[in-house]
């Protein structure tokens, strides 16, 4: 569960103060608990929640690092995308530009959340397309879909990066 | 007559491919599509990608301060006294 929020926030502390949200609202409300969902599914729902309602509040999105809106080109968008190590980076943000700095990590961070949960809940956590819906509250076909457009993207960017 | 299926694998086939699911009928079509072979082959390769991420931990006084921030309800039944 701290995995899938990192990878949709990328950034450690924040990541576990969202995961500490979840673990309470959890403890506080699990007499609300319906056994007929898996107490898993639960969690990642209720994590998920966190994640993506923070990304929101935030506009943090899949153009922080793809670059400006406004670029016209590949290299104007690679020329106005934050880089790793721009800055002096704190003991923290090395962490992370050591985690989260690989190519498969830098793709699904290029994913916009809704395709980066999906991609995460089902190939990472190993959850079923049908759990998945459940969780996130969308069509089955909808989550397939996400997933399936989330991997072609995900080809794409390595395939970009490894040429 | 040799029936094949000639359509090509969809999305869904190719992830149970992937996951070595497919049936021996449809995975047959591979070995006479080039094309689905290859997008098989690539997909396979996110997938093991994918399942080889790290697995990530919080910092060793996560449970604590979790924990801490809990309204543990006292044991129904219990005696006093």
């Amino acid at each position: 569960m701290f995995s899938l929020i990192y990878r949709m926030v990328r950034d450690r502390a924040l990541a576990e103060d969202l995961a500490q949200e979840t673990f309470i609202k959890v403890l506080n409300a699990i007499k609300t608990y319906k056994p007929e969902y898996k107490f898993s599914s639960w969690i990642f729902k209720i994590a998920n929640n966190a994640a993506i309602d923070h990304l929101r509040r935030r506009q943090i999105d899949t153009l922080s690092l793809d670059g400006s809106p406004s670029a016209r080109s590949p290299e104007e968008m690679h020329a106005s995308a934050p880089q790793l190590g721009d800055q002096a980076e704190s003991p923290l943000d090395e962490v992370e530009s050591r985690e989260l700095g690989g190519a498969i990590e830098q793709a699904i961070a290029r994913l916009r959340p809704e395709y980066r949960s999906c991609i995460l809940l089902r190939h990472v956590e190993g959850h079923s397309y049908e759990e998945i819906a459940r969780m996130l509250d969308l069509p089955l076909g909808t989550v397939k879909t996400y997933i399936h457009r989330a991997r072609n993207e995900l080809r794409g960017y390595l395939e970009g990066a490894r040429e | 007559m040799n029936e094949r299926p000639q359509t090509h694998l969809t999305a869904d086939e190719i992830e149970l491919w992937a996951t070595g699911l497919l049936g021996a009928a449809r995975t047959f079509h591979l070995t006479e599509c080039a094309e689905c072979l290859a997008v098989a082959e690539r997909e396979r390769k996110l997938l093991v990608e994918l399942a080889q991420l790290q697995r990530f931990t919080p910092s060793a006084d996560f449970a604590e301060k979790v924990l801490a921030q809990v309204r543990i309800p006292a044991p129904s039944g219990s005696h006093h006294g």
